[in-house]
This record gives structure tokens, C-alpha cells and sequence, in this order.
């Protein structure tokens, strides 16, 4: 282009694109997140006996757990973009299988999570307090797995005679991968800790 | 790369010293939910555990954005699309606990 203007990057911001749709999208899923806990907030102050007690029947130690595994995660996600653009390939793809598998361990703990409360005859409709605990940690479970797709496409192409060097799109998955982070982070007091019987 | 991030040695320091952080905060969340405000408090008490966590909550997540997701160096432009959404996330939660039912 004549004026110089890279059309990797959007004009005003200097963002590349898809970084920049990246912000835009969750920005959009603050706001579907934001929704969840403004019901549960308002059904959770007007059915607090309910709410407590069957939060106690929470495993908090498993959700701590994956608290654990996905702060892990955020962290060799991170290290995974900053060796990527280092050039530093060998530990971009141990960092990102890293990060693979911290998922997969999520996934176990959250699997292991639900299927003791079937065994405990608790399902979504048990009540509501049960039908946003499985709600929200159901939604957010599908955020993880729909990040792992795109993280494992990119680990299989690094092992390939190309490669994989695109440092902007790793980053841009790397964005989602933090926010995913980000929603536990709240999910984990507001769900399993912050009841008066606690 | 669109902003002006410190060299990689000084942000894998700040990568080491946020998730050292979040580990500590999370301990730190699950301490602070144990049951260490006399009852005498009553509902005041319930409402200092709630705003504990999730002050905690909102240090921890501050941290995500600006070091792990990189807002601290990138253009000031993109903060808008975190602190927009944030904020009506406040409005919400206020209205919900102070002018609901």
C-alpha cells in the first residue's frame, strides 16, 4: 500500500488484527460470564440456607487443585509465546505440550468432580444452586477443551518439517487461554468458598 | 509484537513472580474462607468473608490482565475492552445487592 499502512494491523489501535478481535470477543464473554454471576448473586441472597449447604457438599480440595492446574497452565502458556519468540523452538513446544496437559488434567478433576456428585444422586436439577454449579463450571469446562483444539493443532504442526512460527497467533490463543484462567479465579471463591458455614 | 515489552529475561522474572503470587493469593483465599470471624458478627461477618474472597479475587485477576496477558505493555486502547466490561460488571453486582430484592 502506498501510505504505508501494514494491513496486519488495525490503524488506530497498532494491534494486529487478531489479537485486537481477540480483546473484542472477550470482552463479549466478560459480559456472558457477567450474566451467570449477577443470577447467582440475587438467587444466592435470597436462598442463602439452601445455597450454603449445598456448597458444603463441594469438594473444595479438588476445585483448589484445579485452581492449581490452571494458574500451572497460565504460567507455560506464557512461557510457551515467550520462547516462540525467542526462536527458541525445543522449549516452545515443551511449554505448550506443558500447557496441553495441564488441561487434560483439569478436564480429569473436573470429570472426577462430577461423576461423585451422579454417584451422590446430585444432577443440574437437583436445585438451583446445583443448576448454576453445573452451569457455570459446565460452560467453563467447554471454554477449556474449545482452547485445547486450536493449542493441540498448533503442537502437532511445531513437530512438523515447517514447524509453527507464528508468535501473534500463539499469543492470541494465549489471550483466551489467561481469560479461561481468569473466569476460574472467580468461579472457585464465589462457587465453593464464600458461604457463612465455611 | 504490538507493544513495547521489557526484554524476555525481565518477563520471565515477572511470569515467575505472578504465578508464585497467584499460588500464594489462592492459599491465601481458601485461609481466609476458614472459619475464623466470631459468630457474634453475624451478618457482617458473612459479608467481610464475601469481601475478602473476592477482593482477592479481583488482585489475582488484575494480575492475569496486565502481566500474563500482556495490558501493562500493550496499546492503552485495548484497556478499554477489559475495563468497560468490568465496570458493568460492578454496576450489575451493586445493583443486584443494594437496590434488588
Amino acid at each position: 500500500m502506498s501510505s504505508g499502512l501494514s494491513l496486519a494491523h488495525e490503524p488506530v489501535s497498532k494491534v494486529p488484527h487478531g489479537k485486537l478481535a481477540m480483546w473484542i470477543f472477550l470482552a463479549s464473554e466478560i459480559m456472558f460470564f457477567t450474566g451467570f454471576f449477577g443470577a447467582f448473586i440475587v438467587l444466592r441472597n435470597s436462598n442463602l440456607e439452601l445455597f450454603s449447604h449445598s456448597a458444603g457438599e463441594l469438594n473444595k480440595w479438588l476445585a483448589l487443585l484445579n485452581t492449581f492446574i490452571l494458574i500451572g497452565s497460565s504460567l507455560t502458556m506464557a512461557l510457551s509465546i515467550l520462547n516462540l519468540e525467542k526462536g527458541n523452538t525445543g522449549k516452545f513446544k515443551l511449554f505448550l505440550g506443558l500447557t496441553i496437559l495441564c488441561g487434560f488434567g483439569f478436564l480429569i478433576v473436573k470429570t472426577i468432580e462430577y461423576s461423585t456428585k451422579f454417584g451422590h444422586h446430585i444432577f443440574p436439577w437437583t436445585n438451583v444452586f446445583f443448576s448454576f454449579y453445573f452451569l457455570m463450571t459446565g460452560f467453563h469446562a467447554i471454554h477449556v477443551i474449545a482452547g485445547m483444539i486450536p493449542m493441540t493443532f498448533m503442537f502437532i504442526k511445531a513437530f512438523t518439517k515447517k514447524g509453527y512460527n507464528h508468535p501473534v497467533k500463539v499469543e492470541t490463543l494465549g489471550l483466551y487461554w489467561h481469560f479461561v484462567d481468569l473466569v476460574w479465579i472467580f468461579l472457585f471463591p464465589v462457587l465453593y468458598l464464600i458461604f457463612p458455614s465455611h | 509484537m504490538s507493544g513495547h515489552h521489557p526484554d524476555s529475561d525481565a518477563m520471565f522474572g515477572s511470569y515467575i513472580r505472578v504465578a508464585s503470587a497467584l499460588f500464594g493469593l489462592t492459599v491465601l483465599t481458601v485461609l481466609a474462607a476458614l472459619d475464623w470471624v466470631p459468630k457474634s458478627w453475624g451478618e457482617a461477618g458473612n459479608t467481610l468473608h464475601i469481601a475478602i474472597g473476592l477482593l482477592i479475587a479481583v488482585v489475582k485477576a488484575f494480575m492475569v490482565f496486565y502481566i500474563f496477558m500482556h495490558l501493562k505493555f500493550d496499546n492503552k486502547f485495548i484497556r478499554a475492552f477489559v475495563f468497560v466490561p468490568i465496570f458493568l460488571f460492578f454496576v450489575l453486582t451493586f445493583a443486584l445487592n443494594v437496590l434488588g430484592p
